[in-house]
Parts: C-alpha cells; structure tokens; sequence
C-alpha cells in the first residue's frame, strides 16, 4: 500500500491546485482536508476528516479507543489471576526451577521468597470469572470483560515498557498507538483533537510517565496526543486574555485569517491554507472545550455513580467521566494514565488505595457506555505496562514481564472469558501467551486495520505498531 | 577562504532575488528546482524572540547565566509526573531574554515551547518538525507573554514618528513583517481599530483588565487614553504568519548578526557581562 508523507502531500496539493487553478481550489482543498485534515472554513462542514487509509482493512468493530493504563505496573496476583498453590507456599521460598537465568528487576541477588495473594478473589456473573475482592464493582461487570492472563512484555523498567506498550518498541520517535489510529483513521470531530491524554495519580506507588508516550514520533505532530490538563483549564491559552470577549477575540482571529489569507492567495504556500483553518479550529475549541470539561449536564447521581467528589479534580474518576464525554464527541483515541500500582513496598495499603482510586470509575465508565449504546463501538482496555513478582520483596512486590493479566471490554472482543493463563505460580504466561505486538495487532484489527498494512516511511524503511512482529489474536475477538 | 566567501556572495546565483515569482507557479509549481526559497516556520524560541523584538521588548544582551523564566500557566507543572515543583515567572528585568535563555524542564516544556515543536532534549534532535496546529493560534492569541508584546507593541507605535492611525499601521507592518500594507488591508485595519477603539470605550473594565497583562508597567502608557492603547494593542496581536516573505530580511536576524562578537571579541565580553548576574 503506498502512503504519502506529508511532503509528498503538500506537493500533491500544490500540483492539484496549479493543474486546475482557481476553480481547482476546492478541489486541492478537498484533498488536502482527507489528508491532512485542514478543513478550509468556506466547505460545507461536514463532520471529521479521513485518514491515511482510503478504507478499512477489516469490519470495524470499534471506532474508538479508552486506554485506561494503570501506570506502575499493578499486581496481575491481586487482580486477575488467583493463585492457589501461591498462597499454599506463602513465606516459603520461591522454587529455584522457576527463576533460574531469569531477568529481575530489584529482587537481584536477594533470597526468593513467594508471596500469597494479599486478598481473596470471588467468581462473578454467568462467566464465572475470578476477579481479586478488592475490585468488587470491576467483578460485577464481569460478563462484559474479556480478561488476557497471558501477557508478556520485554521491558522489565517503567518508561521503556510504557513505551513499548503505546509504540510497541523502545526506540525513542516512534508513533504512540493513537497517533497510528489518528493517521491511519482519521478523525470523527474537528472541534477537539483526536487523540486525547488525562493522567490522574494516587498516594502510593507513583511513578513519572514522560509525555514521549504519547508522541507521534516520525509521523507528522499533528498526530501526536494532546495531553488535557486534570485541573485547571483542560488546555494551555483555551480562554481569551483578560479583558477581551468572544465577539472582540473574534474580530482579531478574522484579521488574522483574512491577512493570511492574501498571502496564501500570492505565495500558493498550502502551509498557510492549514494555518487558516487552525485558527478556525482554536476558535471552535474555545468553545467546546469549556463545554466538554463543564459537568453542569452531568447529574448528581452520574457523578455519584462515577465517584466523582469534585468533577475536574484531576481523580481518576473524574477523568473517567471526561473520557465519556470525550468518547460521546468522537475522539479515537482517550488515555488515562492513573499513576499509583509500583508497589515495592506496602502492597496490601498501596492496592487497597489504587483499587478505591479505580475500581468505581472502571465499572462506571463501562457500564455508562454501555446504556448508552456507545461500547459496541467503543473498546475499553485496562492494563498496567507489566506485572509483578510473585516472590515477595520486603512487604510488596517487585517488576515482573513474563507474566501478567489485563483486560478488554466493548467494541468487538469476547465478552465474558477468560484468555490465557499463567503457571501455577503467575510468574510465566504459559498457555495462549498474548505477547505486546500481538495485543497491538489485535486492537488493530478491531479497529479495521491490518497491522501489517499501516505503516510509514522512516529511513528507508516501512515501519509500523508492530514491527516485524504481531498476530492476531481470534480468541480475543467475538 | 576569504577569496572563497567573495566569490560566492559576488556571484550572479548568490545574488539572484528569493522571491517567487508568478511565472514560477506554471513552470516549478512545487519549486523543485529552487528557483525561490520555500517559506519556513520559525523555531519555538523565535516565535517568541520575534515577537517581543517586533514590541522592542527584546533582551539582546548576551549574558548566559541562569535561566529566564517567561510566564507560564499556572498550575502547569501539576500534571509534571514528577516530584512537585512551583515555578515563579522572572521579574521586568530578565523576563524578555532571548528564547535561548530560557528555562527547559527537561521532558516537560513550557507548553509554549511544546506547542511549536521544541524538542524535549531527552536526545539528539537534527530537525525540528514544524507542524502547524491549533494550540498554535491559541498560543499567539491568549499567551500572556504574547499579549504584553502586543501592548507594548501599541505603545511603540502610539509614541513613535508616526502622526496618523494610517501612518501607524503602515509602520506597524515594516516593523513586524518588513514590508507596507497592501491599501486594501490599511483600510480594513483601520475600520478594525475603531471598532475596538469603541468597544473598549464602552467598556472600561474591560479595558482596565486587558492594558494589565504581564510586568512590564511604564508611565508613558498610564498617559495615554486606555481606548486607544486597548485598540492598538488588539491590532497587535493580529499576527500573520510569520516569515511568509521569503526575499524580505528579517529585522531580528540582522540585529543578532551585527551584534555576534568577533570571536577575538568574545573571549574579552564575557567576563564584564558575566557581572551583570
């Protein structure tokens, strides 16, 4: 498949509107609006723009993305994957047969001690699926879930498997998965950016995520996520300066773009016809982002429900109700990094807080989707970027890859199962391992994508989400 | 090597006018052969370097030293991922240093620097991308720092040689972007001015809240009709695309290129200037 990179567009553009002159502008326009997204004011407006890709590869089954990313990395033992024989050996030493040559993160060198689950774990809905009693509303949603126990990652430190995770390498400059979405698919609103980034922390367990996860690397950074801020104005200079009102910032914007719009008019330079209409779009968000982020319309029960004490916050659970909102206007793709699962110490206080801080918010936002008819379209996926150790390092637990437990709901996986398994300990994904490219190649295709179909050029070569790796994983998908 | 520069800089390429011309359009639409530079987006750091030398804001004193912090939102550093930090904006006399002075929060810029692609200095960077997005209209358009320039810009303006609005806005455009008005944008300008002139008449307060951007405070602009200097500086702040003339020279450019020391110089400046800190 041949993808154009931006130049070539331009030039594209450039050659379209020459060929045709005048009455080609609104052609080149056209062109330009499928392929870069600059939706010139006077087109009839008309809801989003496409992406790289003329057409989906697949059957769409979700048009957008919520990534609920549990930053740290939570224990898969206290989640998902209840370990019997692990609670049986607690305080005993960990068998030799399991982590011989293995990799380990600060548990180097240190006597190996297991560690039974902090908490126990009950069966939930027709599925029957275990879930851990600290998250007893996740548990009651769980005929919706699609749980993977089979995850494996490469990277055993917190930025490098975060990367991996949203690029699917630790190369820096390489497109997080929504910049891939936002170039390959396009977008289905024009008055908020695509790809939409909220973090929220707890007391334990945090660590730093650096905004390189949600770059666009090589691909053009109008792809790259745009991070809302939690509190406060959700973006940076939303609101006019002091002292000037809508109708007077108005009549500034439109100097603007009338001055701008005589030089494109001399200098055919296409760069000036986006700029035009990134003024109408800033314009356009000085009004629907106050209103994405004002919860007037939000019922007191809906926030009670979403366990919103305060909307805007910055909790998790107000950006849970804002990734509704988000989802409601169209955005492709909605990150939420809650900050609060590396629990080295202090694991049974340190999951007790991170599952308050989650759990409500998660089933909230799951089953609010689903009344209103949004999660057949809309795939919700919670994960950390790795799990943890099943040995004990002193009251918690250390960074653990070869192993851990995630989970899907909506848009097109199988709903009510369980995928995957670890051995008896959890310290190895043994049966149906799902490793990071596969589970990339997989939110792809439910997305009508063919991961081995999206890519771009970078030095020469065709990179993508996957590199040179990923299958799709059938038992994920209903 | 002097031989060498002479003969480039005399030759008849070297020489030849960047602009594009009309006839280019059918002959090289994509301006493949190079016939006219292809018009650029400024850095990050010129962005605004630009627009507080336009106002005459403009810190051009080479100084090093620690960094200058220009105004950024507040509350910005809350969602740092990373242990607290409170940043406090530099008083008048460090506040308007050069875009190079300034401070980086390494993987967490100022998110004016973020919105125009500078780079997190976390690795090596040979090209900046230049993308084109609408937090950069928001930025030119409601970041405090960029609202200062544009009253003070006024300021310049409505104390300069020029006797007329018209006059004014002709001076405005060599000052901003090297070039006059075309008469029909004069005209436009003008109307424009008005219209603000009457509305900030009408509405004091606005007014009062609009002039008081950012830390720079003079007494020459308390002297003048707060109408007038709200108009002007609204008109201020419509900022064309920069750097859309590609054969104009750039006023910020010359003024740095004349005043790079020498490099026997060099070795001598730094130590009184280093004083200043």
């Amino acid at each position: 498949m041949n993808f154009l990179t931006p130049e070539q567009i331009n030039r594209r553009t450039f050659v379209t509107r020459s060929a045709y002159g005048l009455g080609g502008l609104a052609f080149a326009l056209l062109a330009q609006r499928s392929l870069l997204g600059a939706v010139p004011a006077e087109l009839p407006a008309e809801p989003g723009w496409r992406g790289a890709l003329a057409r989906p590869h697949f059957p769409v089954k979700a048009r957008r993305i919520i990534y609920l990313c549990m930053a740290g990395g939570p224990s898969h033992l206290e989640t998902f994957d209840y370990k019997p024989e692990l609670a049986r050996l607690d305080g005993q030493a960990f068998p030799e047969s399991f982590t011989r040559g293995q990799q380990l993160a600060q548990l180097q060198n240190t006597v190996l001690k297991a560690r039974g689950p902090i908490a126990p774990f009950s069966r939930h809905g027709q599925s029957g699926i275990e879930v851990c009693d600290l998250f007893p509303r996740i548990g009651s949603i769980a005929d919706e879930l699609c749980v993977v126990r089979s995850m494996k990652t490469e990277q055993i430190n917190h930025d490098t498997a975060h990367a991996f995770m949203n690029t699917g390498s630790i190369i820096k400059g390489r497109p997080s998965m929504g910049s891939w979405l936002l170039y390959g698919l396009g977008a289905e609103t024009e008055n908020l950016p695509g790809f939409v980034v909220l973090t929220s922390k707890g007391r334990n367990g945090v660590q730093p995520v650096s905004a390189r996860q949600w770059s666009s690397g090589v691909l053009p950074s109008r792809f790259q996520g745009i991070q809302f801020q939690s509190q406060g104005d959700a973006v940076h200079y939303i609101g006019n300066p002091e002292g000037v009102c809508q109708s007077t910032q108005r009549q500034v914007i439109e100097e603007i773009m009338r001055l701008n719009g005589s030089l494109a008019d001399e200098t055919r330079d296409p760069e000036i016809a986006t700029r035009i209409a990134q003024y109408e779009l800033a314009f356009k968000m000085q009004a629907s982002v106050p209103e994405l982020t004002d919860f007037q319309s939000e019922s007191p029960a809906m926030l009670e429900r979403y366990g919103v004490k305060e909307p805007g916050d910055g909790s998790f659970a107000s950006n849970c109700l804002l990734a509704r909102r988000l989802a409601e206007r169209g955005v492709r793709m909605i990150q939420l990094y809650h900050r609060g699962w590396d629990h080295h110490d202090d694991i049974v206080g340190g999951m007790k807080e991170g599952a308050q801080a989650v759990d409500r918010a998660t089933a909230a936002l799951i089953t609010d989707l689903k009344e209103r008819g949004m999660l057949d379209d809309t795939l919700v996926l919670w994960g950390g970027e790795f799990g943890r150790t099943p040995m004990g390092q002193g009251t918690g637990r250390d960074h653990h890859i070869l192993g851990f437990s995630l989970f899907m709901a909506g848009g097109g996986v199988r709903k009510g199962t369980v995928y995957g398994s670890t051995d008896e300990l959890g310290y190895r994904a043994m049966e149906n391992v799902v490793d990071v490219h596969d589970l990339h190649a997989t939110l792809l295709a439910l997305m009508g994508v063919d991961h081995l179909r999206l890519n771009t050029k970078f030095q020469g070569l065709d990179i993508r989400l996957t590199g040179v790796a990923g299958k799709v994983v059938r038992g994920l998908m209903a | 090597m002097k031989r060498f520069v002479r003969l480039l800089v005399t030759s008849r390429t070297y020489r030849q006018s960047t602009q594009h011309r009309p006839a280019l359009r059918e002959v090289d639409p994509a301006n493949r052969l190079l016939a006219a530079q292809n018009p650029r987006r400024l850095d990050a750091e010129f962005v605004r370097d630009n627009a507080l030398f336009v106002a005459g804001l403009l810190d051009l004193r080479l100084i090093g030293g620690p960094s200058a912090r220009p105004y950024q939102p507040a509350g910005h550093y809350a969602a740092l991922q990373f242990p607290d930090r409170e940043y406090l904006n530099s008083e008048p006399d460090e506040q308007w240093r050069r875009g190079v002075y300034m401070h980086w929060q390494r993987t967490f810029l100022h998110p004016m620097l973020v919105n125009f692609d500078a780079p997190n200095r976390d690795e090596c960077t040979a090209q900046r991308s230049a993308s084109n997005t609408p937090q950069q209209a928001l930025t030119l358009l409601n970041d405090p720092t960029f609202v200062e320039a544009a009253r003070v810009f006024a300021l310049r303006l409505l104390q300069g040689p020029a006797a007329t609005d018209a006059d004014r806005i002709d001076r405005a455009f060599v000052l901003a972007v090297g070039r006059a008005p075309a008469p029909a944008d004069r005209e436009r300008l003008l109307a424009f001015l008005q219209a603000q002139e009457r509305h900030y008449a009408a509405n004091p307060d606005d007014a009062k809240r609009f002039l008081a951007a950012g830390v720079h405070r003079a007494p020459e602009a308390d002297a003048l009709p707060a109408p007038a200097l709200a108009a002007w500086t609204q008109l201020g702040r419509v900022r064309p695309r920069a750097a859309q003339r590609p054969g104009d020279h750039h006023p910020l450019l010359i003024r740095l290129i004349r005043r790079l020391p020498h490099p026997g110089q060099a070795a001598r400046a730094r130590p009184e200037n280093s004083s200043l800190r």
